[in-house]
């Protein structure tokens, strides 16, 4: 087992040290395509009822946009290398600081999102697939079809009518916390934990209120790739010997189909889950417009909008990070879900 | 002397009352005293001064910060608006113009204290219009357009009174006291953060107040939301009282869906910016207060760039001025709501009188555009593109199609561009498109103002290009008449020129609509299009 552990580990070490070239690559090609997108960042801050020619420059001097260009991604990448991602023009805070506050609300949303997906998805891919052809499964596929031909942003504000307009159970869709409570002491950034770590139940409930709407919304959307490849390969999978050889040994129905069945089908099931989830944080732009989710998609969305080059090239280089960290979290998890992936 | 006896049991009464409100629902007390106010956009520093600062900010610093002077209101049909004509003092207890119009003089109010409970001095009033001149910040392009352009200009005479010597009698320089950018500072507290590559305490100044204004920032989220706290010593609003609600929490909500639901559902307060169609909606349920104000001092106009061929030949403008569907664009754009800027009637041809914006004396007629045209000697029509911003689509969208549809009909082929905003900012700020549609906003809304600032000279705002020596000169003399009778006979001169010459075409104004729980009073009209907290109450 320790041996198993250490090949894992040194496995991800490998793998991270990899990983660097392909972020560094990351970090440049934002860099020059935000300089090479039209639109002159200086001009649209400078927009106020007065701002002049003189305005215009001294932003220009503010975002270091007078120095020629391979001067700028050598100040760029030296200011990353100190841990700068310079400063926002918008929210006028530096760029780690937005991203800091803003990353956890983000992943809370997107965590909640894909637990509620997984929950539903998989049990739908299994009914689905022990019975295929069957009504459960076409229901199944209607299901799904109608999930995903739905964009996040109308069933978003769909479900805000029905349940926040028309029936009031839900609290309003305006970010992550009712803005009459107050906040426990920021531990993890995670409000669903720093509520209960902070023991305020009531207050817990709230952001958990709160996270219902957006996180469904969004679930809806992914239900459908992890059902289907949940049904695809639980078909491969119990249409195989070691299925026929454990039924015919007369296993239980629930060995059968959990421990041998399930088991070897769920390998896909989490590449896609991490597939989706890295996409999800991404996607979420129009979720968290909707609900006012205080979250690093919107603020990238903005940002670029106002060609706002500094949240941009941040939000990029975090989003390329997390998707190496992911990848890492796949590989890992296969290792558990089948130990003959480990083997090199 | 007879009450004394009752003196014990009224103290009881009043300690029984005490302990009473103490004990009851803390949460029912504090939302009716709060105001919810959620809008699209958010506050990003707490001093407007700072370049991309946006119009949350500049509300936001109204009610932290006090200026020296304010502007009055008055009624425009029926609703509250900002009044230009009439300053009152908000920390000057009263204010002299000398009568050749070139020393202003303020006597600060004794009572007035900074949030810190030290006096406000003529002082920090310099040091803050010292900074506001001097440090590379908004306030000054704008106070420029008051003839207030140095340091030396504001004296201290005595620790409460302070004297502005201008260089000509500008007309604009009290009004530009009023505005958002001269705000009285802290000095003090300002220059103990200030550093040596930054002696006007900028950086912090961006994340901190130091004012005098009725509210205190409490907590302050960029991006997300401010919420304040009301100062009990503030005394400069209505009959000397400290502002109405106690907290105020101010609230981005980016989707306007989602900004009407709330205001319809009781959660916030008070909303602007809301979709033209929402707010029609809400208004015919019947159970919120909307109130509609043409921003009269803003103008939304289809622009044509002068230099540029063909739009540089009179004939050419004056056919387009006649082939667009106003009445149409008008609806499907702002669904009426507006006050339009076309379509009047000249009884001899000549304007009604010297105020700018005035309604243009154009309508639809495609007879009289095809003659324009035929005398631009372009019969057959021309090809060119029509632009707008992605922000402004909602409306923009609408409009575009109808001019692309109008225009065809007399051989005027228009393709239609959709820009992301900066990418629209960066081109007329080149001068490089020929045929867009943009609005503008002047704080301060006088005639010579609007001609010299948006038609003259090389610089953005003049988004048609014009360059007309003759109207650059009467608005440039325009603006330091003191003459009324002779300030409204340029106006008047050039009102007429605006319509032959037509460098650009005003479509109108659109409405500001602030849509409020019905029990929100006093909503005001502001020259910065946001909601001055101080200006409401609930009943």
């Amino acid at each position: 087992m320790t041996t198993g552990l250490r090949a894992t580990l040194l496995r991800a070490g490998r793998r991270l040290l990899s990983s660097l070239p392909a972020l560094f690559g990351v970090l440049v090609f934002t860099f020059l395509l935000m300089r090479v997108l039209p639109g002159d960042p200086a001009v649209f801050f400078a927009s106020g009822p007065n701002a002049g020619k003189e305005e215009i420059e001294q932003i220009r001097k503010q975002m270091g946009l007078n120095r020629p260009v391979p001067e700028q991604l050598v100040f760029y990448l030296s200011d990353i290398g100190h841990g700068n991602l310079g400063r926002s023009m918008m929210t006028g805070q530096p760029v780690l600081k937005d991203l800091r506050e803003r990353l956890p609300a983000s992943l809370e949303l997107t965590f909640t999102a894909l637990l509620i997906a997984l929950i539903a998805a998989v049990p739908l891919g299994v009914l689905a697939a022990l019975r295929p052809g069957s009504i459960v499964d076409h229901g199944v596929r209607l299901f799904c079809a109608l999930g995903v031909c739905v964009p996040t942003f109308v069933s978003g504000l769909l479900l805000i009518y029905v349940f926040y307009y028309l029936l009031g159970l839900a609290p309003d869709p305006t970010g992550r916390i009712d803005v009459f409570t107050s906040l426990p002491p920021q531990r993890t950034g995670f409000l669903s934990i720093d509520f209960l770590l902070a023991g305020d139940v009531e207050g817990w409930w709230a952001a958990c209120k709160q996270l219902i709407l957006p996180a469904v919304s969004m679930a809806l959307f992914v239900i459908a790739p992890l059902a289907r490849i949940t049904r695809a390969s639980m078909l491969v999978s119990l249409g195989s010997d070691f299925v026929r050889t454990a039924r015919s040994v007369g296993l239980s129905w629930h060995k059968v189909v959990v421990t041998y069945a399930l088991r070897n089908a769920i390998l896909p099931v989490i590449t896609i889950a991490g597939i989706v989830f890295s996409t999800m944080l991404g996607a979420n732009v129009l979720v968290e417009k909707v609900f006012s989710w205080p979250g690093v998609a919107s603020y990238a969305l903005d940002a670029l909008l106002s060609s706002d080059y500094a949240p941009v090239q941040g939000f990029v280089l975090l989003m390329a990070s997390l998707f190496v960290l992911v990848n890492l979290v796949v590989d890992i998890c296969y290792g558990i879900a089948d130990p003959r992936v480990s083997i090199e | 002397m007879r009450f004394v006896s009752f003196r014990p049991a009224t103290s009881v009464l009043a300690a029984t009352a005490l302990l009473l409100i103490a004990t009851a629902p803390s949460q029912a007390q504090t939302r009716a005293e709060t105001l919810r106010y959620v809008t699209g956009s958010a506050v990003n520093t707490l001093d407007p001064n700072i370049p991309g600062s946006t119009r949350e900010s500049f509300a936001l610093s109204m009610s932290t910060y006090d200026r020296l002077v304010a502007f009055g209101r008055k009624q425009l049909n029926g609703k509250w608006v900002f009044d230009l004509d009439t300053i009152t003092g908000e920390l000057a207890e009263s204010y002299d113009v000398s009568p050749d119009g070139l020393k202003l003089t303020f006597r600060l109010r004794k009572d007035a204290k900074f949030q810190d409970g030290s006096p406000v001095t003529a002082e920090d009033v310099k040091w803050s219009l010292d900074r506001c001149v001097t440090a590379p910040i908004l306030g000054k392009a704008q106070l420029l357009t008051g003839s207030l352009t140095s340091a030396d200009q504001f004296k201290v005479i005595d620790p409460l009174t302070i004297e502005v010597t201008l260089p000509k009698p500008d007309k604009l320089a009290l009004p530009n006291l009023a505005t958002v950018y001269p705000m009285i500072i802290n000095s003090k507290v300002a220059k103990s953060h200030a550093a040596a590559d930054d002696p006007w305490a900028t950086a912090w100044l961006k994340e901190h107040t130091a004012g005098s204004g009725a509210y205190v920032v409490e907590t302050f989220k960029p991006g997300e939301q401010v919420i304040l706290k009301r100062d009990e010593a503030w005394n400069r609003g209505s009959a000397n009282k400290p502002a109405f609600f106690k907290r105020v929490i101010v609230q981005s909500v980016p989707e306007p869906a989602t900004r009407a639901n709330l205001v319809e559902r009781g959660d916030a307060d008070l909303v602007v910016d809301l979709q033209a169609s929402d707010v029609q909606s809400l208004e015919a349920k019947g159970k919120l207060k909307v109130v509609s104000t043409p921003q009269y001092n803003a103008i939304t106009y289809v622009s044509m760039n002068n230099q540029m061929p063909p739009f540089d030949n009179v004939n050419v403008r004056r056919a387009i001025a006649y082939a667009l569907p106003y009445d149409d664009m008008f609806k499907a754009a702002l669904f009426g709501r507006g006050a339009p800027l076309f379509g009047a009637t000249w009884p001899d041809g000549k304007p009604l009188n010297g105020i700018y914006p005035f309604q243009q004396p154009v309508k639809l007629d495609l007879d009289k555009a095809r003659e324009y045209l035929k005398a631009a000697g372009l019969p057959e029509g021309f090809s060119t593109t029509f632009s707008f911003n992605v922000g402004q689509s909602s409306t923009a969208e609408p409009m575009a199609a109808l001019v692309k549809e109008s225009l065809g009909k007399i051989g005027i082929k228009v393709d239609i561009q959709k820009l992301p905003d900066a990418q629209m900012s960066t081109q007329i700020n080149e001068k490089k498109l020929p045929f867009y549609t943009e609005g503008i906003v002047a704080w301060l809304p006088s005639t010579d103002y609007f001609y010299r600032n948006f038609y003259t000279g090389n610089q953005r705002w003049n988004y048609s290009s014009i360059n007309n020596p003759d109207l650059a000169a009467i608005a440039q003399e325009a603006r330091f008449e003191p003459d009324k009778a002779k300030y409204e006979e340029a106006g008047r001169k050039l009102n007429a020129m605006h319509a032959d010459l037509m460098p650009q075409i005003m479509l109108w104004q659109p409405n500001q609509d602030a849509v409020m729980a019905a029990s929100v009073e006093g909503y005001t009209y502001e020259f910065h299009r946001q909601v001055d907290y101080r200006d409401v109450s609930r009943k």
